[in-house]
């Protein structure tokens, strides 16, 4: 009888925001951190909460919840900063990170999870959409709107 | 007289937050004794340089970089520009040589709050504190942006 063929598995990171989950491939993240002293950027946009020093680096680190039109975590020293390496094109020290409520927590896809509905979906450029693990609707960002907004 | 040095940098104290200025930028400090206080209650300028014929503008600016009133502080420090130089109130100064500094690069996400770009281009790094340097034109432009009255 013929194997079958196990498809490729993605190893993904889970990154719990307020009301929403966002999952981004492992492989795209740098570091994860507690929270620490951050400093304000004037005059920025509201979803950039302030910038990080990180290794020798200073990093800034955004809300998603604010780009998807909601409101920031109330208590973001409860979380944890996930440290993301550049987007693509990007110069190697411009890390960004991403607050969020809790430990992210590891999750692979095989290509079998369900996509999720649009319905199910935030109404907002910076989702590419979403699927479904364990029947919960995860986002999945979309980075070159990341990179638009980031980079304008 | 103007002073300024590639391999310094001119540390501005705002409140509870420092910035880091290059010292490329040619700049003056002055007393609050030498300048023109603004006694109007009204506008954003806080004090003048008078110089011959001339006469320009110093801002108090809070932490976040906002214009404030307050009377309770000692010097402005002037940055050499055109059309004309610009100043701001600091509540302390301190000239720090590039050796004891290390500057990364750094540069805001999102749309720049000036025409000329961001307001900083670099930041100093020291364990989990960051300093954040401004980049002179854009800080200039903004502070010249505030008006004259």
């Amino acid at each position: 009888m013929k194997k079958p063929r196990s498809r490729p598995r993605l190893h993904l990171l889970e990154i719990s925001l307020e009301g929403a989950s966002l999952l981004v491939p492992s492989a795209t993240v740098a570091e994860v951190i507690n929270p620490q002293n951050m400093s304000q950027i004037p005059f920025s946009q509201p979803w950039l909460k302030g910038v990080i020093g990180w290794r020798t680096l200073a990093v800034p680190v955004i809300s998603y919840e604010v780009l998807l039109g909601g409101m920031a975590p109330a208590n973001p020293s409860a979380g944890k900063i996930v440290v993301l390496y550049p987007l693509s094109g990007r110069k190697e020290w411009e890390f960004f990170g991403l607050l969020t409520n809790t430990e992210p927590r590891p999750q692979s896809a095989d290509g079998s999870q369900p996509i999720a509905d649009n319905s199910e979906l935030p109404d907002s450029p910076y989702v590419a959409g979403g699927i479904k693990v364990d029947g919960r609707v995860m986002i999945v960002p979309d980075l070159e709107a990341l990179h638009r907004v980031f980079y304008p | 007289m103007t002073v300024g040095e590639h391999n310094q940098y001119l540390r501005l104290q705002l409140g509870s937050i420092s910035y880091l200025l290059p010292g490329t930028s040619g700049y003056n400090i002055e007393q609050r004794d030498n300048l023109v206080i603004n006694k109007s209650p009204e506008g954003n300028v806080a004090a003048w340089r008078t110089v011959r014929t001339a006469r320009y503008p110093a801002y108090c600016l809070d932490a976040t970089l906002r214009v404030t009133r307050h009377h309770h502080w000692y010097r402005a420090v002037f940055l050499e520009a055109l059309p004309h130089a610009v100043g701001m109130v600091v509540d302390e100064v301190q000239l720090l040589p590039s050796a004891e500094t290390t500057i990364t690069p750094f540069i805001p996400l999102g749309l720049p709050p000036t025409h000329l770009g961001h307001l900083f281009s670099g930041a100093w790094v020291t364990g989990n504190q960051v300093m954040l340097v401004f980049e002179p034109k854009a800080f200039v432009s903004y502070l010249q942006s505030l008006g004259n009255v």
